[in-house]
């Protein structure tokens, strides 16, 4: 047992397949953090994920390019994320509401053009992991960071990138400006109602881009739910970074080595109860999130729809 | 302000609500059926009013789709294919993805009061809710699966996954050439608990010094985890991979897309999905089971069998894929057969521990 737990492919194993789980956390997640900083809450993004999910699909499926279908549901997820922001910011709804309004919507809609357009079970090629050349022959290495396809970069890259924006632009410092005090940022100049649909566009863009992710570049194929609550796990993920990118990578990352790990220890057969490895995971998030509380708080104004001129 | 956020909300879920009304619905004009079949005329005690012919309406509750490829969809066709043998005589209405037993419940009782016949809530997880709606409508048979206690107006199905289980472990067993293969599975419960135990002795029969590699994700729609841990079993080795319950269909697709690896699948025959990797199946044949429960509901016994699924009545089936069949050895073939011959006489019993 012992040998097993540390064998070179065991360990592999659970490092590839954590970075596997953990990009499309990231792509969700992020946008969240981006509507969230402009204090607007989206929690419709499993919904907007599922939609993003099904065009991606629908797009690769019938052109045959996993780019189109990427393209597809990106624009999906900004279209809905458009809706929300419509919602929250012109129409000052209960953002907590609307949000799950957006994901019933997502989901019943996502599996009715599903059925309309399919009517069964059916896969495409999707994106295929590269193996990219020198890096990826490197033992241990190779296999975890460099085996992966495209998506999964580009899931990485926005890490950094989020940071920059966030906290190396004046799209960002305006961003950061609306979320703590829309009245401030106001009288700034800042136009806050434009930079919230920005961001929360952005934020939609990003969720069908983690849909996408599941159809066309880990699932190859689109079923019913097929998000299974990722989206939410994503909110989670937000509070859990503390609103920061490197916070988000580290939270989903360890989310997901948790889960990898859970994976691998059932093959192995260790004789522990299945549930309570199932579990790990979602305790993790559990206790990590009850000891953030009292901690630096996220944006001032998360989730107050901003009226000019006070209410 | 509160007034227009609980109209924006109405106005976003209320559209929604009538999506899924309107989805499940089989289309009414896709029943050209000429299917004249006469209906047994039941003598009942008390001389009935002429009444012209009544219609026997059936609902069925489904946790997952109607198009799931598994648990699902089989018990769809399996109560389509007697909608269309009895044409205008029967009403059929689905509703999917009721996998809450809250929102079941609510559809079992809508359904109850509004006078069907017959309510299948499918699924092992309907058992106490169907119990506490079925005293409140004695007129109505309730069935539900996989289970074995019954009421007076409950019928519970019992399908013995086991036994294509031990079959298709045998196979497996048989076909494996790194020895070990590798079980996804849903939950520890149901019928998938049932064909797994069989599939593991099946392994054991053919050749115990084959590893049989399980997990679960502890759900049974959670389809990308259901391949990724795919993917972790032929990473670990296996070369063989089934499982059961909707999200199967991942492990099917996981195993598609590597080279050497077969799908053993349940419920229903996945070779569509895969037409180079399904080996073989075992497929749940539902009609005989919703036509014995309307024969009998319509002669007044509305509840109380337990009907079993299993090969003997030929209600589960052994279906090969007839594209990769050629590759089974004919002795391992020879003695799946056997054994399917030794489950029907009652000479092998698979016992579930």
């Amino acid at each position: 047992m012992v040998e097993q737990l540390l064998a070179q492919g065991f360990i592999i194993g659970v490092l590839a397949t954590s970075i596997r789980l953990t990009a499309p956390m990231l792509f969700a997640a992020l946008g969240e953090m981006f509507a969230e900083r402009a204090s607007v809450l989206n929690l419709g993004v499993e919904g907007i994920m599922l939609m993003g999910a099904y065009f991606a699909f629908w797009a690769s499926f019938t052109s045959g390019s996993p780019w189109l279908g990427l393209v597809a549901g990106m624009a999906i997820g900004g279209l809905m994320g458009l809706g929300m922001a419509f919602i929250s910011v012109n129409l000052r709804a209960n953002q907590g509401i609307s949000g799950i309004g957006i994901y019933l919507l997502g989901w019943g809609l996502s599996g009715l053009f599903f059925r309309l357009t399919f009517g069964a079970i059916s896969g495409v090629a999707g994106f295929q992991p590269m193996h990219i050349p020198i890096l990826s022959a490197i033992p241990v290495l190779g296999p975890v960071l460099f085996q992966h396809n495209v998506l999964v970069y580009i899931a990485l890259l926005l890490v950094p990138l989020s940071y920059v924006v966030l906290f190396k632009t004046t799209f960002g410092l305006s961003l950061r400006a609306v979320g703590e005090n829309p009245e401030a940022a106001d009288t700034m100049g800042i136009p806050v109602y434009l930079i919230q649909y920005v961001s929360v566009i952005l934020g939609g863009i990003l969720a069908g881009l983690a849909g996408a992710f599941l159809t066309v570049g880990q699932m190859n194929m689109f079923v019913d739910n097929i998000t299974a609550g990722r989206g939410f796990i994503a909110i989670a993920l937000v509070y859990f970074g503390r609103w920061s990118p490197y916070g988000i990578l580290a939270g989903s990352f360890l989310f997901s080595i948790v889960d990898a790990l859970q994976m691998w220890l059932q093959v192995i057969g260790l004789g522990v109860p299945y549930e309570v490895l199932v579990m790990q995971p979602y305790i993790l998030t559990v206790l990590v999130l009850a000891m953030a509380v009292g901690r630096s708080g996220g944006p001032a104004a998360l989730s107050k729809p901003y009226v000019r001129g006070g209410t | 302000m509160n007034r227009k956020m609980l109209g924006l909300a109405i106005a976003l879920l209320v559209p929604l609500n009538a999506l899924v009304a309107c989805g499940p619905t089989p289309a009414p004009t896709a029943a050209p059926v000429v299917v004249t079949k006469e209906v047994p005329v039941v003598v009942t005690a008390t001389p009935a009013p002429t009444k012209p012919a009544k219609v026997f309406k059936v609902a069925l509750i489904l946790p997952s789709t109607m198009d799931d490829l598994a648990w699902s969809q089989s018990m769809y066709e399996g109560v389509k294919k007697v909608k269309e043998e009895m044409g205008p005589a029967m009403e059929f209405t689905v509703s999917e993805n009721l996998y809450k037993i809250v929102d079941a419940g609510a559809a079992i009782r809508d359904y109850a009061g509004k006078g069907y016949d017959l309510v299948i809530a499918h699924g092992s997880q309907y058992q106490t809710v169907i119990r506490d709606i079925a005293r409140e409508f004695p007129k109505t048979s309730f069935a539900y699966g996989t289970g074995f206690q019954t009421g007076p107006n409950i019928f519970a199905y019992d399908p013995q996954a086991q036994q294509g289980g031990y079959m298709l472990g045998m196979l497996a067993a048989g076909m494996t050439k790194s020895g070990k293969v590798g079980i996804v599975g849903p939950v520890k419960g149901g019928d998938a608990i049932k064909y797994n135990e069989g599939f593991k002795q099946g392994v054991a029969a053919i050749n115990p010094k084959v590893i049989v590699l399980e997990t679960y994700t502890g759900s049974f729609a959670e389809f990308v985890k259901a391949k990724e841990m795919a993917a972790t079993h032929m990473d670990a080795g296996a070369d063989i991979l089934t499982g059961t319950a909707q999200q199967s269909v991942s492990i099917t697709k996981a195993a598609a897309e590597r080279k050497g690896v077969y799908m053993l699948s349940s419920d229903m025959d996945q070779s569509k999905l895969a037409p180079d990797t399904v080996l073989a199946s075992q497929v749940y044949q539902w009609d005989e089971v919703v036509r014995r429960m309307i024969t009998l509901n319509k002669s007044g016994i509305l509840g109380g069998e337990r009907l079993v699924l299993d090969f003997s009545g030929g209600k589960l089936q052994l279906v090969y894929n007839p594209k990769l069949e050629g590759n089974i050895p004919k002795d391992l073939k020879d003695k799946v057969e056997k054994a399917k011959q030794d489950i029907i006489s009652g000479k092998l019993e698979i016992k579930l521990p």
